[in-house]
Parts: structure tokens; C-alpha cells; sequence
């Protein structure tokens, strides 16, 4: 073989300091998911203690050898509350932010690659609904509905896969008219088989950096909704009902009750958006 | 008389993943005043590198040694201050792709003025008013103050680059260096854009022209100077160096451009190699077809009538007959017999996209085009930028709506719905300009090649392979490319995996829209013979689509020129470029007959 195959690219020194900060931001990101997930979903079996057991007289207890994050008004580990209140939040976040994607993206491609009236009808309904305060029509249909797991993650993903859709049909158009887009259509490919192979693999970077953000969005989304008692019911904690149930003695300064729920949506936040920027600069060197 | 510019053993080193890598090594020129001179190469040859170090707008950390003097003042080791002032200042540049380079929310005027006062802080309104306005009627930007309030948008791609050459001699400078400015242009607007930098010169001003097209330069260079893989090969005066070359490289590539009338060309084998895969002594020993053992170290310099070539064995005469008796000249085989492709009538509408609130376009892009295209015939449709060839290309492979009707092998297109459209658009197939562009930069180049096959219908997995391999071959690459993906690959051998694609289809007819013109001129010349051989081969039909008559008629077999969305000629390719009948299409013949037929 005589060809010479994959000449690198000139790099100048600022070029490869650049690359080091991109991947620190992408290795923080996973660090602190890291951090968030392993123990919502294994810290509470190592630790092994029960969240909702009532240790009477040992109510409002700072942080100490026994209890490391003290105990709440009811004499409960918050430690152990903030393990399962992480599981109780990351079940409902983490699949409500996979519906969104697979709404928004579907919602996205079939206005870019169907006919022009469909994609106006689903333009100006996305339109509509974009103009709703979001915040607003959750917690409307949050006080409707029974709050189950499921209807909550029905919820949350139904108010957050609007952006991604808007943004998914914009960039499928401008993909749809490069060459080989228009090559693979000559060679046979019909519609969603063009969506499939060509639209969705070149808008892999937007969408991976998205998919993310939408995971920080759900989390937070919950979040205030359990803050505000329509989110996770009780007595299943969650770190939104955790801040709420806080806040109802905020009085007493019980300052470790909002350490280890703040800390974990502050993480799961910043992870997501730490991953999402860390994705975009890496697959932004590649193209 | 001191030079204008005096390079002196300058080599410049980029730092590439941690080493530094020779990218220009010891390169040697001067220019007086009143002289052109033109530096030649392939891309990756260092001859932009060479002109950026002069400006001092090398990447960081590249690492420059030797000397550059402009008119007697070293530039090497100067001051980003100092190097800030003798830009513009002493040193005027113009680049491909006027475009990007002008801002598209300020006028043409206030542009050219500006270039003027960063160097004249103090200078009057008055002052500065004029000398916009006698710069724009040197560059012939007329009527100066009409055009001064225009935009970029408003001007062709011959008048911005016109505008930038304004701009380059906003402060008299003694030097002009022009990076490929004609790279991009119809022929006959870059013929006149070369006019005017070559009246320039007559005025006095020196030239440093970097192209990868000697023909450009024929008319107007004094001497040459051609690069390879960042080392000098051969250098003198121009008419010498075109005439009677002496570096194998050199001939090589007078024998890469498209001559009107040429029925072979030769095209160098390979690529340019990467710095790191440089083999020793001669350069270009890898690909040239004279190269013996001696080839292997450091060739010397031997000059011939002021002609220098480093080189182990220079080309006399006899070689240069001996190398163009090797060309075999393949006799035209007769045409089949039928006619497979029909236009009857064929127009398209420019559609105002949804929502948008322009005025509706009144004109037609393509305006009744009729012609039909036999097995095995190659239709050459010429014309310049905005001429309706490109939309003429998409209506045949149906990717745009037109009035008219278009039939293949006696079936209309107008009828078919659904599956049988589909099978029927399969059998024309596309290559477009930009090769880069029309594969997936997310799939291998075997993935690109198997979705072709697929959608044929093949589902094999292990034919589907060994198809691919076979195609690639029939394309003359490796195997082994399957696995690269785009960017890993050169544009040549990108083009040449879109080629692969559309044989894929197993079509009947090829539209070939620009298929050689983001290339180097090496590089088109054997895909045009690739092109060729396969067309035979396979008894292809082709629709050729070019701005170049000379590119057209290498293949075509007949030509159709287009201006403004009409057919204004159209007639065999002999008759065409012998006996053009409008000032068009001899305008277009005399842009392209540009380089003397070599010795």
C-alpha cells in the first residue's frame, strides 16, 4: 500500500494547551457524575443503614462520628435520606431526560425531512408551546395528576424535549443539502433512511452535548418540583423534598440538613454541563 | 539597484505534536523591481509557508532561520511591532477568496480607506477620499465613487478580488505577494484580474506569485521557481523554464494541465509526501519515473542557460522526446449507437424559499435546454459561475423541479412515482466539486461505498467487501483505504472514493459537476484520465460540468456552452473551440488556451 493515510494536522502549542483544558473539562465532568452517581446508587447499600428508621431523642444532631451528616427533625440519617433520596431522584431525572431526547429528536427530524406543511403545523405548535412558562405548566399538570414514577417521568420529559426539538429540525436542514446527503438520495435513499445514516451520525456532537444538558435539566426539574411537594411523594425522600423539609426549620440553622442535598444537585448540575461542554470542545476538534 | 526581495537560505520548521518538522528548507530567490516571480508547488510544497514568513504571520512556534530581506532591511528576528509596520506598508498581499477576507457589513470605499489610514493616522478626509478614489480607478473599480458606496456582496468575485488589490497597494508598496488569487475564478474574470497585476509589475512593482498552476503564470511571470515538499527543484527565467524544463517535477507538471486539444495527460502518480515520510536525497525520487540508485542522495545543482535543476539526471531534449513518445495515445472509439439521455425543453424556476419575503425571482435559471446524450458519449456543458450548468446537473439527476421532460432510455421521468423513480434515478449518478463534502465525514470509506451497494440491494456482508474492494480498485486505490475515514485522506483519493460510489450504483450516466476543480493540477490530470479510461471502459455516459474549456474538452465530446441560463453554443468539441460562434464562447477559448504547448 503506497497511500498516505491520515496526515495529522498542523498543531501549534496553543493548540495542544487548548486540548488539555478541553479534556480537563470533560474528566471533571465525568469526575463529579462520578461522585453523584456511585452513591445514590451504591452508597446506601454500603452504608447500609436504614434512611427512614426514626432514631427518637437524637433529633437536629449535627454532624458527628455516629450520624456524619447529622440527623433531621424526625431523627433520620440525612446521610443515608441523601443516598436514597439521590436513587429516589435519579430514576425519575435519568429516563425523563431520555424521553425528551427521543421525543425531541423524532419531533426535530420529521419536521425537517416531511413534507413543508407539516413542518410549519409542527413549527408553530412547538411555537405555542415554547411560549408557555415551563415552570408554570408543570407544576398546573404536577397538581392535576396521581404522582407516580411514571407519570412524573411522563412529566418532566413532555416539558423538556421542546428546545432540543427546535434545534434538532434546524440543523437537520441545513445537513440535508450537502452532498453526500444529496449523493446517498440519487443512490436510492429514501427520508428516514438518510435520517437514519447520514442526519443523526453528523449530528452526533449536538446531539450528545444536548442529551446531556437535557439529564441536568430534568434533575432540576425535579428537584424544585419536590421543593415545592409535587415532585417524589412521601415518605420517599428525594433531594428536593430534603431542601423543603429544611427550609421548614430554616429558624434552627440546621445548616447540615442543606449540605448534602445542595451538594448533589450543585454536582449533578454542573456534571451535566461540565460533560456537555467537555463533548462539544472535544467533537468540535475532531470536525 | 538593490532587490526588492532577497530570501537567503530560508527554511522554516513547525512544531507538529511535539517535534519540529521541516516544512521549507533552504530556499533561495530574489526579485527586483518590475519582475514577477512565480513559486510553484503542489499543496503542502511550502509555497504559502514561504509567503506568510515573509509577512511574519507564521503560525507560533515555528521556527524560522536564514534571511529575508526587504529592500536591504532584514526581516528575520524583527519585532512583532516592526513586522506590523511593513505590513501593508512595504508589503502588500492579496489571497484566494476575496470574500472572507473583506467585511460584509461596510462598504468597498471605507475598506480601502481603512487599509490606507492604519498606516496614515493623521491624514486628512480629503486626502484620504482621493486616494481611495485613485486607487479603485487603478484596480478599474469604475465608476469609482459609485462603487466605493458598495458592498462586498454586490461585487463578482473578480471585482472583490480587484477591491483587495486595492487595498494591497493602499501604501505603495514596493513588493506584491499574491497567494493563488485566481484560484476560484471563471477563466476569463481571472484572466483579467492576472491583466492587471501584470501591469502592476510594468509599473514598476515587485511580484511574488505562489500557485499551483503554471499556466496561470505563463503570460506574466519573469522567472520561476518551483518547490517540492519544501526544497527547491528547479528555478530560472520563465520562457526557459516552460519551454525546455529540467526537473522531471517540472515537466511533469507542464504535462498536467488540460491544452485545448490534448487527447493524454500525464499527471504524477501519488502524493506529495508528508513531512515525516520525506525519502532521502532527491525528493521526488518516490514518484518520479526516472529516478535510479544515485536518486537516493543529494542531487547537485547543474545550470543549463541560466535554468537551475537539482536534479541527478536533467532533461535534455531527447529525454523530454523520449518521455512524450511513452504516452499512448488511445484512439476516440466509436460512439454507440442510441440515445439514452433526452432533454426536451428542459427549465427551471428559481422557487422563493417558504417565508422568505425577497421578490420573487422573474428570471428563469435554466431557460428551455434541449440535447440528447448517447452510450458511451461524453457531454461537456461549459459556462461561468451563475450560467444555470450547476442546475442543469441537478434537474438530470432529479434533485430539482423543472418544466420540460427528461427521458432515459426512452422512459420519461415525468411518470414515474415512488419505487420505479427511485430505480430509475439510481442508473444517473453524481460527483461533485468538493470531494471533501460529499462523503460523510462520519463514515469510513468503506461504510460510504457499502451504503451504495446496500441500497442496490446487495445484503451480503462478505460480497458487500469484496464489491468494495474491487470498486476502490477500479479507482486505483488500496484496498486498505476502507477503513480511513475522510479527513484522513487527500482530496485526489477522496474523489476518487466518490467516483467509486457512484460506479457502485452501476449507472448508466455520470453527472460530473466540477469534479477536478478544488484539485491540484497534478491531481486533475489523472482523474481526468481516470475518467476517461472508465467512461471506455464502461461505456459511460457523462455530463461534464466545468467553468474550464480546456478541462471540457479533454473529455467531452461534444460541448454545450451556457451564459446566463441559455444554451449559446453547442456543436461537437472540434467545432467549438476551432470555430467559436459568439464572443462568449471565444472569450472562453482564450482563457483557457493560456499555456504554450510544451517542446
Amino acid at each position: 500500500m503506497n497511500s498516505q493515510t491520515a496526515p495529522a494536522t498542523i498543531r501549534g502549542p496553543s493548540a495542544n494547551l487548548g486540548r488539555y483544558f478541553r479534556n480537563r473539562t470533560l474528566v471533571t465532568g465525568i469526575a463529579l457524575a462520578l461522585f453523584v452517581l456511585l452513591p445514590s446508587f451504591l452508597g446506601g447499600l454500603i452504608y447500609g443503614r436504614d434512611p427512614y428508621e426514626l432514631h427518637l431523642g437524637q433529633q437536629l444532631l449535627a454532624p458527628s462520628g455516629e450520624f456524619p451528616l447529622g440527623t433531621d427533625s424526625l431523627g433520620r440519617d440525612v446521610l443515608a435520606l441523601v443516598f436514597d433520596g439521590g436513587r429516589a431522584t435519579l430514576i425519575v431525572a435519568l429516563p425523563a431526560a431520555a424521553l425528551a431526547f427521543v421525543v425531541g429528536l423524532l419531533y426535530g427530524l420529521a419536521s425537517a425531512i416531511g413534507p413543508a406543511w407539516l413542518d410549519r403545523v409542527l413549527m408553530r405548535t412547538l411555537d405555542t408551546f415554547l411560549a408557555l412558562p415551563s415552570l408554570v405548566v408543570l407544576i398546573f399538570f404536577a397538581s392535576m395528576i396521581t404522582l407516580t414514577n411514571t407519570t412524573l417521568i411522563m412529566l418532566i420529559g413532555f416539558i423538556s424535549w421542546a428546545s432540543l426539538a427546535r434545534l434538532v429540525r434546524n440543523e437537520a436542514i441545513a445537513q440535508r443539502g450537502r452532498d453526500f446527503v444529496l449523493a446517498a438520495e440519487q443512490l436510492g435513499g429514501g427520508r428516514w433512511y438518510v435520517a437514519r445514516v447520514h442526519l443523526i451520525r453528523v449530528m452526533a456532537p449536538i446531539l450528545a452535548v444536548n442529551g446531556t444538558f437535557l439529564i441536568g435539566d430534568s434533575i432540576f426539574a425535579l428537584s424544585a418540583l419536590s421543593f415545592l411537594g409535587l415532585g417524589v411523594q412521601p415518605p420517599q425522600a428525594s433531594w428536593g423534598s430534603l431542601l423543603d423539609s429544611a427550609l421548614d426549620i430554616i429558624a434552627l440553622d440546621p445548616w447540615w440538613l442543606l449540605l448534602g442535598p445542595g451538594v448533589m444537585i450543585f454536582a449533578a448540575l454542573l456534571a451535566s454541563s461540565l460533560i456537555g461542554q467537555g463533548l462539544n470542545a472535544r467533537f468540535g476538534a475532531r470536525s | 539597484m538593490s532587490a526588492a526581495l532577497e530570501l537567503d537560505r530560508l527554511s522554516v520548521a513547525l512544531r507538529r505534536s511535539g517535534r519540529d518538522m521541516s516544512v521549507l528548507d533552504e530556499l533561495s530567490l530574489t526579485i527586483a523591481p518590475g519582475e514577477m516571480q512565480a513559486l510553484v508547488g503542489e499543496s503542502g510544497s511550502g509555497k504559502s509557508i514561504a509567503a506568510l514568513s515573509i509577512l511574519g504571520l507564521l503560525p507560533r512556534g515555528a521556527k524560522v532561520t536564514g534571511s529575508i530581506r526587504l529592500a536591504g532591511k532584514e526581516l528575520v528576528g524583527l519585532s512583532e511591532n516592526g513586522l506590523r509596520d511593513m505590513r501593508g506598508r512595504d508589503v502588500g498581499m492579496i489571497f484566494q477568496n476575496p470574500l472572507s477576507a473583506l467585511n460584509p457589513s461596510r462598504t468597498i470605499g471605507a475598506q480601502i480607506a481603512e487599509a490606507y489610514t492604519v498606516h496614515h493616522r493623521s491624514a486628512p478626509k480629503a486626502e484620504v477620499a482621493a486616494r481611495v478614489h485613485e486607487l479603485m480607478t487603478r484596480v478599474r473599480l469604475e465608476p469609482a465613487a459609485e462603487r466605493a458606496r458598495q458592498y462586498p456582496h454586490e461585487f463578482s468575485g473578480g471585482m472583490r478580488q480587484r477591491a483587495m488589490i486595492a487595498m494591497a497597494l493602499a501604501n505603495g508598496p514596493k513588493l506584491l505577494i499574491a497567494d493563488e488569487p485566481t484560484t476560484g475564478l471563471d477563466p476569463v474574470v481571472a484572466g483579467e484580474v492576472m491583466d492587471l497585476i501584470g501591469e502592476l509589475k510594468r509599473a514598476g512593482m515587485a511580484i511574488l506569485f505562489v500557485t499551483h498552476d503554471l499556466s496561470v503564470v505563463e503570460r506574466h511571470a519573469d522567472r520561476i521557481h518551483v518547490l517540492y515538499a519544501g526544497k527547491s527543484a528547479e528555478w530560472g527565467p520563465a520562457r526557459t523554464v516552460l519551454a525546455a524544463p529540467r526537473h522531471p517535477y517540472t515537466e511533469a507538471l507542464l504535462n498536467s494541465v488540460p491544452r485545448l486539444g490534448a487527447e493524454r495527460l500525464r499527471g504524477i502518480q501519488g502524493n506529495l509526501p508528508e513531512p515525516e515520510q520525506r525519502p532521502s536525497g532527491c525528493r521526488f525520487r518516490t514518484r518520479c519515473r526516472l529516478a535510479y540508485e544515485d536518486c537516493a542522495k543529494v542531487p547537485p545543482a547543474t545550470t543549463f542557460q541560466d535554468d537551475t535543476a537539482l536534479c541527478w539526471l536533467p532533461l535534455d531534449d531527447a529525454a523530454r522526446a523520449t518521455i512524450q513518445a511513452e504516452e499512448v495515445v488511445a484512439a476516440h472509439p466509436p460512439l454507440a449507437k442510441g440515445q439514452l439521455l433526452t432533454l426536451d425543453h428542459v427549465a427551471v424556476r428559481y422557487e422563493r424559499p417558504f417565508g422568505s419575503f425577497a421578490k420573487r425571482a422573474e428570471r428563469d435559471q435554466l431557460a428551455e435546454i434541449s440535447f440528447s446524450v448517447g452510450r458511451g458519449e461524453c457531454m461537456g456543458v461549459v459556462g461561468s459561475s451563475g450560467s444555470g450548468k450547476s442546475t442543469l446537473g441537478r434537474a438530470i439527476l432529479q434533485m430539482v423541479q423543472y418544466r420540460g421532460d427528461i427521458t432515459l432510455d426512452g422512459v420519461s421521468f415525468t411518470g414515474l412515482r415512488g419505487e420505479a423513480r427511485s430505480a430509475a434515478r439510481r442508473r444517473i449518478q453524481v460527483v461533485f466539486q468538493d470531494p471533501k463534502e460529499s462523503l460523510n465525514p462520519r463514515l469510513t470509506v468503506g461504510q460510504s461505498i457499502g451504503e451504495a451497494l446496500r441500497l442496490g440491494g446487495l445484503r451480503d456482508w462478505g460480497a458487500i467487501r469484496e464489491r468494495t474492494a474491487e470498486l476502490l480498485g477500479s479507482v486505483s486505490l488500496p484496498a486498505a483505504i476502507a477503513e480511513a475515514i475522510p479527513s484522513g485522506i487527500s482530496g485526489g483519493q477522496a474523489q476518487r472514493v466518490a467516483i467509486a460510489r457512484a460506479l457502485a450504483a452501476d449507472p448508466e450516466v455520470i453527472v460530473l459537476d466540477e469534479p477536478t476543480a478544488s484539485l491540484d493540477v497534478s491531481t486533475q490530470a489523472t482523474l481526468l484520465n481516470l475518467l476517461k479510461d472508465l467512461g471506455r471502459a464502461k461505456g459511460l455516459s457523462y455530463i461534464l460540468i466545468s467553468h474550464d474549456l480546456a478541462v471540457v474538452s479533454y473529455l467531452a465530446d461534444r460541448i454545450m456552452v451556457l451564459q446566463d441560463g441559455r444554451a449559446v453554443e453547442f456543436g461537437t468539441s472540434q467545432s467549438v473551440l476551432h470555430s467559436p460562434s459568439t464572443d462568449y464562447t471565444r472569450r472562453l477559448v482564450g482563457a483557457a488556451a493560456h499555456v504554450p504547448a510544451a517542446v
